[in-house]
């Protein structure tokens, strides 16, 4: 028997797991603790856990139990609405379809994974199809009308004529290429090395261990020699060539020019951008800029201007440096 | 008992043999000859041969250090010129056709080379059961499916034949400069043809004159069937060194002359990874076709014998496909590094630039893969009384796979409008960009294949009453173990955004080390539990449900449209490169295909693939409706737990 101390303890939990995200963001999100792709994800998590209890509670403390075929759209109207509504900033339409698209194939497993699902499923169905009670016949005229009405309307809307934008698979990170020439000096992508990425003795610092410099001040007069190659840099990123103004003081690409542009500038921040990418990738990038993007690079959508014409090699280099240490990633390398 | 006793039949299949041999061993003495006519002729000529002459020095494109020079032994790779150099038939692609012809080729190639390692490990497993009646089933299944093999046999060298009059005709100039390159070992390689169609028939037609049950012509048989397999593997190296060359060039100079020295040209960076994915996924690539031939004679079964037989014959061949299919992620996770080191450019082109959308239809296969074989699974446990207590888990372990499957595709590339990416503000998605990177979908598939792993372990124990003393302690250590592999692979993944890549991506060893000791341990461990363990009710063969047969087919399929897509893939990477950085491709075809029209001719290939197997297993049933004695296994019967 589902009794009223229980019934409170139960509806206490679940608020919890439903506060978690509201907590959590005013614990972190608010103060900036914690990010806001974190933030949705904990929402995320919170929600799919209140969620699944709710369910527990109907089917186990309450004893209702909603039939199979019932059960399929409403799991499929949650996921819909987990990912159209709730899911923010708003996803674009082809990964929903792939979503939507993996949703239903479970969905699907999901109905039809034991013979007593699949026939608690498809009863109701065959029954629709096949008995003569007035119920069944009903169900079945209404279907034979709604279905092909739902057809025509789906074939109408296709054959509509459509204006908007159309897609584009945008190649953000298009193959370099093999070599290029900087300053009438070539550089092989393959192989070069950023000179100023140089530890306390003055020998190349291997990746990763420049970790031990991240959140240094290199302001003060006696630092390490990686940080004055940072603090240059920083000078260029917020001097000389005034990256900041397109990719942010925070180098996540919300400068104050960048709400110009559509795409924004690189977020450098975001694990999916530098993170991924050698520092000699960084390097041509900055180097020639939009206009010598590779043949594969479509749309090319990039206003990078070409810092090769106002920065020197040494420049492009230490910039490297300074956006590395100060997002905390570090440049792929394959040693 | 198999006996010759026809002592020219004898002496005839000897000298055959040895002619064989000595064709085999002629482009060697032939390659002495022209070596040692070399040297007297550099001998005879006191003058230095200019740079890139034949005879001169030339510097390998590839090799480095003692390696790095070698004597130039070829011209200079043609310049391709559009008419001149390409055939065509009208305005149609000669790309798509030649893409086709070799798509079904391989298709073909790999099912008649893994067939037969299927049939080895079966007949072996038949051979050396105590129980003769659970062997003999076993050598049935492999007898059935050789026969199988040998119709797709003909129609492979068929398909052969098309594949080379289809390169003569329309890329004459390309297919004979590579032919000039392996002129060496392209003798070898149509011998070895020879010589593996003479072995199958022997394997095949003595299969019943050697077959003693395990006596000793039933491991004579044995050994032809190892044999076999390893000219079939030869064969797929010495085939698979073509595209390694075409990819990752060696043994030439940089304008393409060939340097003397034939394993260099076979020994490419890429060749070694190229031909374990090759190897594993042709093996997974047969474990399906031969469960989608099980699922097909299933559906087709009048009979419950036939059933129960063709029932526990799809379990045993998805056992066997997702044995390789396991290691398959890990094997091309390797092969990409490779690539990565090899060339940035083609890495990046293949998973972050042009052809990273191709990976999303490659990933959205491999999880429905998984997806399907945990479903088999749950199916396969409704034949299985005792089964039932394991139904509530059912919807969580589908839980775990969705959530998984869903960050393992999320495309690190969005397509999208450019209003879309207004509202998104910014190429990355702040939620779903987390999934769009490597640490993210290594931490995917290993929590799907550690799912699978558990699936698998609570199939084996379905219908089955633990008894051991120590169950208690087992089932402790089972629950660790799986809940120490999930937290490790989670941990290590999440723990891969804040480190290098050189370290991230060697964190993908301790996720794999989690899940094979699950695989490893975990099932070893569940069947140790099992030794002695009290049946609830025997297996009922041929009961289980027709959805359970369709996974069989989603699943071939689904092999079928990987190897599709990511033969495409690997075709593709080279961009406008017949050989790449040394030949260019100058035809009128040379561009990267759109994404539809790839998925297009990728399905297309599928359906005919299919249509023509489904020929051949129709041509089989046939054969089986003459024969039906063939069919022994007992209804109902179960089979032992060694089996599963």
């Amino acid at each position: 028997m589902f009794n009223i101390r229980k019934k409170t303890m139960l509806t206490q939990v679940l608020f919890l797991l439903l506060a978690l995200p509201v907590v959590s963001w005013a614990g972190g999100g608010a103060t900036g603790f914690i990010d806001a792709g974190t933030f949705a994800l904990v929402i995320e998590v919170g929600l799919v856990l209140g969620a699944i209890f709710l369910g527990w509670i109907v089917k186990h403390k309450m004893g209702i139990t909603i039939p199979k075929l019932l059960q399929a759209p409403i799991l499929y109207i949650l996921a819909y609405i987990n990912f159209r509504v709730i899911l923010q900033p708003p996803i674009p339409f082809s990964l929903l379809a792939m979503y939507m698209g993996v949703c239903t194939l479970v969905i699907l497993c999901y109905c039809t994974i034991t013979t007593e699902s699949w026939e608690a499923f498809s009863g109701p169905i065959a029954s629709m199809l096949r008995d003569d009670h007035t119920k069944a016949k009903m169900s079945r005229y209404a279907t034979f009308l709604i279905l092909p009405g739902l057809i025509a309307a789906q074939t109408y809307n296709t054959m509509l004529p459509k204006f908007g934008e159309p897609i584009e698979l945008r190649t953000v990170h298009p193959a370099p290429p093999a070599s290029i020439n900087v300053h009438k000096k070539l550089v092989t992508l393959q192989t070069a090395e950023n000179p100023f990425r140089v530890g306390d003795d003055g020998e190349y610092l291997k990746v990763g261990d420049e970790s031990k410099y991240f959140g240094g001040n290199s302001w003060t007069g006696d630092v390490p020699r990686f940080l004055q190659e940072v603090r240059e840099g920083g000078v260029v990123f917020f001097g000389t060539a005034g990256c900041f103004f397109c990719h942010g003081d925070n180098l996540d690409g919300r400068g104050p020019f960048s709400f110009a542009f559509n795409p924004i500038p690189a977020n450098f921040a975001d694990p999916g951008t530098i993170a991924q990418l050698q520092e000699t990738f960084v390097f041509w990038r900055v180097a020639k800029g939009g206009p010598d993007l590779s043949r594969e690079a479509f749309p090319w959508a990039s206003a990078m201007p070409p810092w090769e014409k106002h920065l020197t090699t040494n420049e492009i280099w230490k910039v490297i440096v300074f956006e590395y240490w100060h997002t905390g990633f570090f440049p792929r390398t394959w040693g | 008992m198999f006996s010759v006793n026809n002592k020219k039949k004898k002496i005839g299949a000897l000298i055959l043999l040895s002619m064989i041999g000595m064709l085999l061993l002629l482009p060697f003495a032939q390659m002495d000859v022209s070596a040692q006519g070399k040297e007297e002729a550099a001998a005879e000529e006191s003058a230095e041969p200019a740079e890139g002459e034949i005879g001169s020095k030339g510097k390998d494109k590839q090799y480095g250090g003692v390696n790095e020079f070698g004597i130039v032994s070829g011209p200079p790779a043609p310049e391709m010129v559009y008419p001149d150099s390409y055939g065509s038939y009208g305005d149609y692609q000669s790309r798509t056709l030649l893409w086709v012809s070799n798509q079904q080729h391989l298709y073909f190639g790999s099912f008649v080379l893994a067939v037969p390692m299927f049939v080895f490990v079966m007949e072996l497993i038949g051979a050396t059961q105590k129980d003769r009646k659970v062997g003999k089933k076993f050598d049935d299944l492999a007898h059935e499916m050789m026969k199988i093999s040998l119709t797709a046999y003909s129609v492979t060298a068929i398909l052969g034949g098309i594949l080379i009059f289809t390169f003569l005709a329309l890329y004459p100039g390309f297919f004979g400069y590579l032919a000039s390159i392996f002129k060496p070992v392209m003798h070898i390689y149509a011998l070895l043809f020879i010589l593996e169609s003479g072995v199958l028939y022997v394997y095949y037609y003595g299969w019943d004159a050697m077959n003693d049950g395990n006596g000793n012509w039933k491991w004579t048989h044995l050994g032809i069937s190892c044999i076999l397999n390893a000219i079939g593997i030869v064969l797929m190296v010495m085939a698979n060194t073509w595209i390694g060359f075409m990819m990752s060039p060696a043994g030439v100079d940089e304008s393409g002359r060939f340097l003397g020295d034939i394993w260099k040209v076979i020994h490419t960076p890429l060749m070694v990874p190229i031909v374990i994915h090759r190897i594993l996924g042709n093996a997974a690539f047969g474990g399906g076709v031969v469960g989608a031939y099980a699922a097909f004679r299933f559906l087709s079964s009048k009979t419950l014998e036939e059933k129960a037989h063709y029932d526990w014959m799809s379990y045993i061949a998805m056992f066997m496909g997702i044995l390789n299919l396991i290691p398959l992620p890990f094997a091309g996770y390797w092969l990409m590094r490779e690539i990565y080191a090899y060339r940035q450019q083609m890495g990046i082109t293949l998973m972050g630039g042009l052809l990273a959308w191709v990976f999303i239809m490659q990933a959205t296969m491999i999880a429905t893969l998984f997806i399907t074989v945990n479903y088999y699974l749950f199916q396969a446990m409704g034949r299985m009384p005792g089964a039932e207590r394991y139904y509530p888990a059912f919807k969580f372990l589908l839980a775990i796979l969705v959530i998984s499957t869903i960050s393992w595709l999320t495309p690190h590339t969005l397509v999208m409008t450019p209003a879309e990416l207004k509202a998104m503000g910014g190429q990355q998605h702040p939620v779903v960009g987390n999934y769009g990177v490597m640490s993210a979908k290594n931490t995917a598939i290993n929590t799907m294949i550690t799912t699978t792993v558990l699936t698998f372990c609570l199939y084996q124990r379905a219908n089955r009453i633990i008894t051991v003393p120590w169950a208690w302690k087992g089932n402790c250590f089972l629950i660790l173990l799986f809940a120490m592999a999930w937290v490790n692979i989670l941990f290590l993944g999440i723990y891969g955004y804040f480190i290098p890549a050189n370290v991230r991506i060697g964190l993908s060893v301790p996720q794999v080390v989690s899940t094979l000791t699950t695989l490893f341990v975990g099932v070893a461990v569940n069947t140790k539990m099992l030794k002695g363990s009290k049946e609830v009710a025997p297996i009922r063969w041929g009961q289980m449900s027709v959805r359970g047969a369709y996974a069989l087919f989603l699943l071939a399929v689904a092999f079928t449209w990987t190897m599709a897509v990511m033969g495409y893939l690997r075709s593709s990477v080279r961009l406008h490169w017949h050989v790449n950085e040394i030949m260019r491709d100058n035809s009128p075809w040379a561009f990267t295909n759109p994404l539809g029209y790839a998925g297009n001719i990728n399905s297309m290939n599928v359906l005919l693939f299919w249509t023509m197997l489904l020929f051949v297993f129709w041509l089989s049933s046939l054969a089986a409706k003459k024969a039906p004695s063939k069919v022994t296994a007992d209804a109902g019967e179960a089979v032992p737990a060694a089996s599963h």
